[in-house]
């Protein structure tokens, strides 16, 4: 019997988070709201700089060792919510190369293609780079790569910036900077 | 009123299927049926399956374990149907987009193994009552296959919803339909398989299984036969922020 409770209460939680995405979608589709304005700024040098691993060497050198495992935590933090910041940024990104997708231009809609496919495959890697953030956070001494996360955030910002230029050619380039 | 052969009861059971039955023709007609290949496939064998189940349940001259025989074997195909739909709804939420259409593959495909290990697993502690094996081994397959579907469904909306995926209209009626059903009837059929209940209790299950069907079929022909209200979406302008700085740092980057 206590399985079938366990069962019981899966299937309930299970259909509560369909429902709930269910509804979600229709709130989405109804509202359209301005999702573009939803980008957050981001420092990339910064992200570089957390990110880099010369940088880490150099602290463990300096440091006495409970120091530098004290600022490596306080590094690894910083540098999640700059992965989670990039993360939903390409979230939003997402959303506006869709909706860009249905634009009668050629040009327009390849580029929102472009847009969509490299804000997804950064939204991937930025979960995984998170997964070994908090690793790396738990066991002192694994090693760090988020150079994944950093590539992939260039390329999207060039096909954020191609769509921006396809979609309004008078100006110069229309595009954010995260 | 809940008991079997009462008017809900053949009601329930005869208006699903004749339901799923007029979709997949309409469908059909409609030139849809291209376009939900499994799932025009899917009902169809539902319409089929009922129509080869009611009737041996009605008929009296029928053994009772004939019936068993049948619908444990017709529950085996079903299974393969729903997983080649829901592979069909994977494919198509994730293989439009070129840098996710890996991921989705690998994703049914571990996802389905481990349900499947899981769900066995879960399907052999059941207990069988000996006198009526085939009617326990009948519930404990209806219980494995659910959570597999339940899993599936659940990993696919979590997935398409961290990654923000559009879905198209009548892919999304499909999926939401099949995990609705597969929640209701995982909770019911785990109750059922694992449960002592009584006579009564059993049958107020198997009519919100009924029920729940039903639902779900009235939902499939909202979202697969009633268009989508046409929004006005216009194309986003990005934000204009610190373009300048953003510039020098990609030159900066790319040039390393």
């Amino acid at each position: 019997m206590t399985l079938a409770i366990v069962l019981v209460i899966t299937a309930a939680l299970s259909l509560i988070v369909i429902l709930g995405a269910a509804v979600t979608r229709s709130l989405q589709i109804s509202v359209g709201t301005s999702v573009g304005s939803q980008i957050q700024p981001l420092d990339v040098e910064a992200f570089r700089n957390l990110a880099d691993a010369a940088e880490e060497a150099y602290l463990r050198r300096r440091l006495p060792t409970s120091e530098f495992h004290r600022v490596r935590r306080l590094r690894l933090r910083a540098l999640a919510a700059y992965v989670r910041t990039a993360g939903r940024n390409a979230a939003v990104l997402v959303r506006v190369g869709q909706i860009a997708l249905a634009s009668s231009d050629p040009a327009t809609a390849q580029a929102a293609e472009q847009l969509v496919n490299q804000a997804l495959l950064l939204r991937r890697n930025a979960a995984l780079v998170l997964v070994r953030i908090y690793v790396a956070m738990a066991l002192p001494h694994a090693n760090l790569a988020g150079g994944s996360v950093l590539e992939g955030y260039n390329q999207l910002s060039r096909a954020a910036m191609l769509l921006g230029r396809l979609q309004n050619p008078a100006v110069p380039v229309r595009i954010s900077i995260w | 009123m809940f008991q079997p052969h009462s008017i809900l009861w053949h009601y329930l059971w005869v208006a699903p299927n004749l339901l799923l039955a007029l979709l997949a023709g309409l469908l059909w007609k409609l030139d849809l049926h291209r376009e939900f290949r499994a799932f025009f496939v899917y009902a169809w064998f539902q319409a089929i399956q009922w129509a080869v189940l009611y009737p041996m349940d009605l008929i009296s001259s029928i053994p009772a374990l004939d019936f068993w025989r049948v619908c444990t074997g017709s529950l085996l195909l079903e299974s393969i149907i729903v997983l080649v739909l829901i592979s069909d709804i994977f494919a198509s939420v994730f293989g439009s987009y070129a840098a996710l259409a890996q991921l989705g593959k690998n994703l049914i495909r571990w996802a389905g193994a481990v349900l499947l290990v899981t769900a066995t697993a879960i399907g052999t502690r059941a207990p069988v009552n000996e006198q009526v094996r085939l009617v326990s081994a009948s519930h404990i397959m209806e219980e494995t296959m659910n959570l597999m579907v339940a899993g599936l469904i659940l990993l696919l909306f979590i997935s398409a919803a961290y990654f923000r995926l559009a879905w198209k209209r009548g892919i999304f009626g499909i999926a939401l339909g099949l995990g609705v059903n597969a929640c209701i009837y995982l909770a019911t059929w785990a109750i059922l398989a694992n449960g002592g209940l009584p006579e009564s209790a059993r049958n107020v299950l198997n009519l919100v299984n009924m029920a729940t069907s039903h639902v779900v079929v009235m939902a499939w022909f909202y979202y697969l036969l009633v268009p989508a209200k046409l929004t006005a979406r216009h194309l986003e302008t990005l934000p204009e922020n610190n373009l300048a700085l953003w510039n020098r740092e990609l030159e900066r980057l790319l040039q390393q």
